[in-house]
């Protein structure tokens, strides 16, 4: 009986089977000891549940409502960037399926174009954490991962969703499993004008009388120009179990997009008469193999990303063509990597992998105000890690990770990270952890090689980080809860700024050092108020200070201390999920506070800092089942109070909008 | 708990920027300081400085009117007690009240050629240029109506740069223009055909400011362009001319430091000394045969010997008083600095993000 509830437990937990699990069935309390995996590990999970909540939502609106990370968003399906800790967006590290999906010339992923329903698995590693996973996470690193069908036979899941501004979203999924093969094609679509109203505070109107003669002035209401977009996504996976631990498996990611570049809040241009446009077509592969045994699991990966990126603004006003920006980018990425976890006992575990990407970038720009090639030039990068997982006594844990990255013939040095925790009570699993890290990141391809301004002297941006916190979890028969409290330190030195210079373009610098501290708080629970009626509760806090302690430029800087731009000092946000019988009703909210535009942190400025706000979003579900059809309807009520808002100055973010979606299951 | 209190917070949240409109009444000779901001971030402001009482105000531009300046200001220029203002990226040319800042009028780049507007020049009460980074055409508005008017063409291959347009400077009937993007050429353009006539085509690339002297001669600087790897623009070098307008002849050419030269020339007065930002602030009279080797202010230097990254300057044309912007980190609100016409310092004060044009009442 107890292995048998261990094995439920396990496929619950997704855990390796050599996990160890304690069950204690008298008072239904369960005691899962710490996966060796995980010691000392500070980690955000977001399971299905969260990623598919509806079919319209990105990864970044994802992260924006479920952690505590910073979404630098520049409007609604836009580009929007990732921060955890106030550090930069390029210091956030991305995994799809274990292969790094960030431009390999900016450091960068915009998760506005990764679809939440094409994830089954996202995990936030936080800071000195980011280091189990990849190197170079100086705030943070997201784990994305596709998981094998869990339903036998033939599956069909179809999305239809309408929302405001001409919004219509498609989502079909065809999913094949038999006792050894799965197969899951996934589809996305969605388009939209997405010219959402707003009352433009930037601008005013004035009225005149016939003898023009000022009478009055109003703020117009303006439309957002050029915020168009299209985008197509395709999804293939196979899953292979050949037997005797021997997995295989194949993905193909293709992404077709066109979206309009919104104007400024303050732009007076007339987009009818520009054309603002990015494209950009994306195919990932990724081809694994993977054998667990009892003691060892060894796996090996190959994979290609190419990307095409095409950004045009021209205009054709009066017959007269004006190209401004034709710009073509073209990356392929080819990647290699072997891992290894080796249970040497229960409570020694080694683990090591070799990652080699070699990539090539050809970027430049057909108009006429610009001359010569971007850069068009290849960069092998070679990582190697090694890790040792001990657990000396039951409450004990202890880890350590060494990673070394060569980047072309560059060798950065080592990259070490200690963990530990340890387990204070064991009822309600409550756990001390710490860890300590160095870590880098090395610059990017258009940090040293883009024409005009990249510094191929750059050196890589590093950092001390120190985390520690107490998290825990406990199940009852009617509620579960759990949370964790993390407080933090990081010294990051070297940061790389890209400032313009007299000539008219930017370059990049190693000039700032910075120290973030802070505490990050979570809480997650689940109560069974009565047959059929459950609450579940989940909130993030974050409390992020990022200072600019780096020399000053000269005695006229006033930027020493001050929080980082953009960076707010606290997030956090709630979700809270009422579902009776078939009914499901979501209410989420979140909450950045003000943030500075200025590296001085001008709150007398006009333009000096953005106004803290808070978002609400309500949705309600209800589930049938027809024959042999299970199907849903959802309404779902963004930006509830409308509340006019931005993250970044002049990019208005729609007031309250609506979306309805009818959900098909066979 | 958690929800009720978000849902009270969320209540209670909304934009409340409804911070009206200022009344202002400067009337004595103050000075405009243009300071552009960052490019799409949309925070040009204003500053005005009364020299008499040593007083700025910042934002008066957005105090005054309730609305943002743009993006990315450029440049700024008094005629009859109006400032016209240029605001590149917003593809906008404001006209304000110089007394009380309020908004008289504006151009904006709707049924016009104007794309990015940069320089602003009056060749009569109801004509002026407006010259442009993108557009093939210099566009000509009418400053009293504030109206669109029409549009030159810059005649120029579409190969590089259309040869946006810069400064103008007006000598007789002809206006002169310098093409800064990707381009080593200045176009002369007849104000009584509204054509361009002429081409003058310079040894270095990228004229960058350009100013007329008493006697008829334009003095131009270049920033000598960059290269890259794969096709070499230009060697980086910037050089100063003298160039006689009448006959295009080139009089001088003297080349400069190459080191982070935000190369930029103003002119006092009475037009016949040349201020000259390279690295430092140089003096010139009109009749030097040279730049002197030895700046006439250096630029500032904190206690550990750092140097003050100068970005714009403007000169007292009615006692000769030299501002100089610093940019600091291009980041955070810049520091002008103000000098005598003998180079003492005797005023600094904070405006907004990067002050790059000037304008004296």
């Amino acid at each position: 009986m107890t292995r048998w509830l261990c094995h439920i437990l396990c496929s619950m937990l997704w855990v390796p089977i050599w996990a160890q699990e304690v069950v204690h069935l008298d008072n239904v309390q369960v005691v899962a000891q710490r996966r060796l995996k995980d010691v000392g590990v500070e980690m955000t999970k977001l399971d299905t549940v969260v990623l598919h909540e509806n079919i319209s939502l990105s990864m970044a609106d994802i992260l924006s409502k479920n952690s505590t990370a910073f979404v630098k968003s520049y409007g609604r399906a836009t580009e929007s960037l990732v921060e955890f800790r106030g550090t930069s967006p390029s210091h956030t590290q991305v995994t799809w399926n274990g292969m790094r999906i960030n431009s390999p010339m900016l450091g960068t992923l915009d998760f506005s174009t990764i679809p939440a329903y094409f994830i089954d698995e996202a995990n936030l590693y936080h800071g000195a954490s980011s280091i189990n996973l990849i190197g170079g996470g100086l705030g943070g690193a997201v784990e994305m991962v596709n998981l094998p069908v869990e339903k036998k036979g033939w599956g069909m899941q179809f999305v239809q969703g309408i929302g405001s501004f001409d919004t219509y979203d498609d989502f079909l999924r065809l999913t094949y499993k038999n006792q050894r093969f799965t197969s899951s094609t996934r589809m996305v679509y969605a388009t939209s004008d997405n010219d959402y109203p707003y009352t433009n505070r930037d601008k005013k109107t004035d009225v005149y009388d016939k003898y023009g003669n000022w009478v009055s002035s109003y703020h117009p209401e303006e439309h957002n120009k050029s915020g168009y977009f299209d985008d197509l996504h395709l999804l293939q996976e196979f899953h292979y179990d050949a037997g005797k631990g021997h997995q295989l498996g194949a993905s193909v990611w293709w992404t077709h997009s066109k979206r309009g570049l919104p104007f400024l809040s303050v732009d007076y241009k007339d987009d009818s008469d520009f054309k603002n446009e990015q494209r950009n077509n994306t195919l990932r592969g990724l081809l694994s193999w993977n054998r667990i045994g009892e003691k060892v699991k060894w796996g090996m990966k190959a994979g290609i990303t190419y990307a095409d990126i095409g950004y045009e603004y021209f205009t054709t006003r009066q017959e007269m063509k004006t190209s401004i920006t034709s710009s073509r980018s073209y990356s392929n990425t080819a990647f290699l990597s072997t891992h290894t976890d080796w249970m040497l006992t229960p409570q020694l575990m080694l683990m090591g992998g070799v990652d080699v990407y070699y990539t090539h970038v050809n970027s430049h720009d057909r108009s006429p105000f610009h001359i010569g090639k971007n850069f068009d030039m290849g960069r092998p990068e070679y990582h190697a890690n090694v890790q040792a997982r001990w657990r000396p006594w039951k409450v004990f844990s202890l880890a350590g990770v060494v990673r070394e990255e060569v980047y072309k013939d560059d060798w950065v040095a080592p990259i070490p990270a200690l963990f530990a925790d340890v387990i204070l009570w064991q009822p309600w699993n409550v756990v001390l952890k710490a860890s300590v890290a160095r870590n880098y990141r090395y610059p990017t391809m258009d940090d040293l090689y883009f024409q005009p301004g990249g510094n191929p002297d750059l050196q890589p941006e590093k950092g001390f980080t120190y985390d520690m916190g107490v998290e825990f979890a406990v199940k009852k028969a009617r509620w579960t809860l759990k949370g964790n409290a993390t407080a933090f330190d990081s010294h990051i030195k070297d940061w790389i700024l890209w400032t313009p210079n007299t000539k008219g373009f930017w370059e990049p610098s190693n000039v700032k050092k910075v120290h973030n501290y802070g505490m990050e708080c979570s809480l997650d629970g689940s109560f069974l108020l009565m047959k059929d009626l459950k609450v579940s509760l989940a909130g993030n806090f974050a409390w992020t200070p990022s200072k600019n302690i780096g020399e000053d430029i000269n005695s006229n800087d006033a930027s020493y201390g001050k929080q980082l731009c953009y960076v707010p000092k606290t997030s956090a946000n709630v979700n809270a999920r009422i579902q009776w019988r078939t009914w499901t009703l979501l209410y989420q909210w979140n909450h950045y506070s003000e943030r500075y535009t200025t590296t001085s942190n001008e709150v007398n400025y006009i333009t000096g800092r953005l106004k803290p706000y808070y978002m609400t979003d309500l949705s309600l579900e209800k589930t049938f089942c027809w024959h042999q059809v299970d199907g849903a309807v959802k309404g779902v009520i963004n930006n509830l109070f409308s509340t006019e808002y931005v993250t970044v100055l002049s990019r208005p973010m729609p007031r309250r909008n609506y979306e309805i979606y009818l959900t098909i299951k066979l | 708990m958690l929800l009720s209190a978000s849902l009270l917070t969320a209540a209670c949240s909304g934009s409340d920027d409804t911070s009206g409109e200022e009344h202002f009444s400067s009337t004595g000779k103050g000075v405009f300081v243009l300071c552009e901001g960052n490019f799409n971030a949309g925070n040009a402001t204003l500053s005005y400085y009364d020299p008499e009482t040593k007083k700025v105000e910042n934002g008066v531009f957005q105090r005054a009117n309730d609305r943002k300046l743009g993006d990315t200001g450029q440049s700024i220029i008094l005629r009859n007690g109006v400032a016209y203002i240029a605001v590149e990226n917003s593809g906008i040319i404001w006209a304000i009240d110089a007394i009380t800042f309020r908004v008289k009028g504006q151009v904006s780049a709707t049924g016009t050629r104007i794309i990015n507007p940069r320089y602003v020049h009056f060749v009569n009460d109801t004509k002026a240029y407006v010259t442009d980074l993108y557009s093939p055409y210099i566009n000509m508005i009418n400053p009293k109506t504030f109206t669109w008017t029409g549009a030159i063409s810059t005649k120029q291959a579409e190969s590089r740069g259309y040869c946006s347009t810069e400064e103008m400077v007006q000598v007789g009937k002809y206006v002169y223009t310098n093409c800064w993007s990707y381009s080593n050429k200045l176009l002369v353009i007849d104000t009584e055909t509204d054509e361009m006539v002429k081409e003058i085509t310079l040894s270095s690339w990228q004229p960058k400011s350009m100013k007329a002297d008493k006697n008829g001669k334009l003095w131009v600087i270049t920033d000598g362009g960059y290269s890259t790897d794969d096709e070499s623009f230009s060697d980086n070098i910037p050089h100063l001319y003298r160039i006689d307008a009448e006959t295009g002849v080139v009089e001088m050419d003297q080349a400069l430091d190459s080191d982070e030269a935000n190369v930029q020339i103003e002119m006092n007065g009475t037009k016949d000394v040349l201020y000259i930002i390279n690295n430092d602030i140089y003096k010139m009279n009109i009749t030097a045969s040279h730049l002197p080797v030895r700046p006439f202010i250096e630029a500032p230097k904190d206690a550990k010997g750092r140097r003050h990254k100068l970005y714009g300057i403007g000169v007292n044309p009615r006692n000769g008083d030299i501002y100089v912007g610093d940019a600091v980190d291009y980041s955070q609100a810049g520091v002008v600095y103000r000098y005598d016409a003998n180079g003492v310092l005797v005023d600094q004060f904070r405006v907004g993000i990067n002050p790059n044009h000037f304008a004296f009442k």
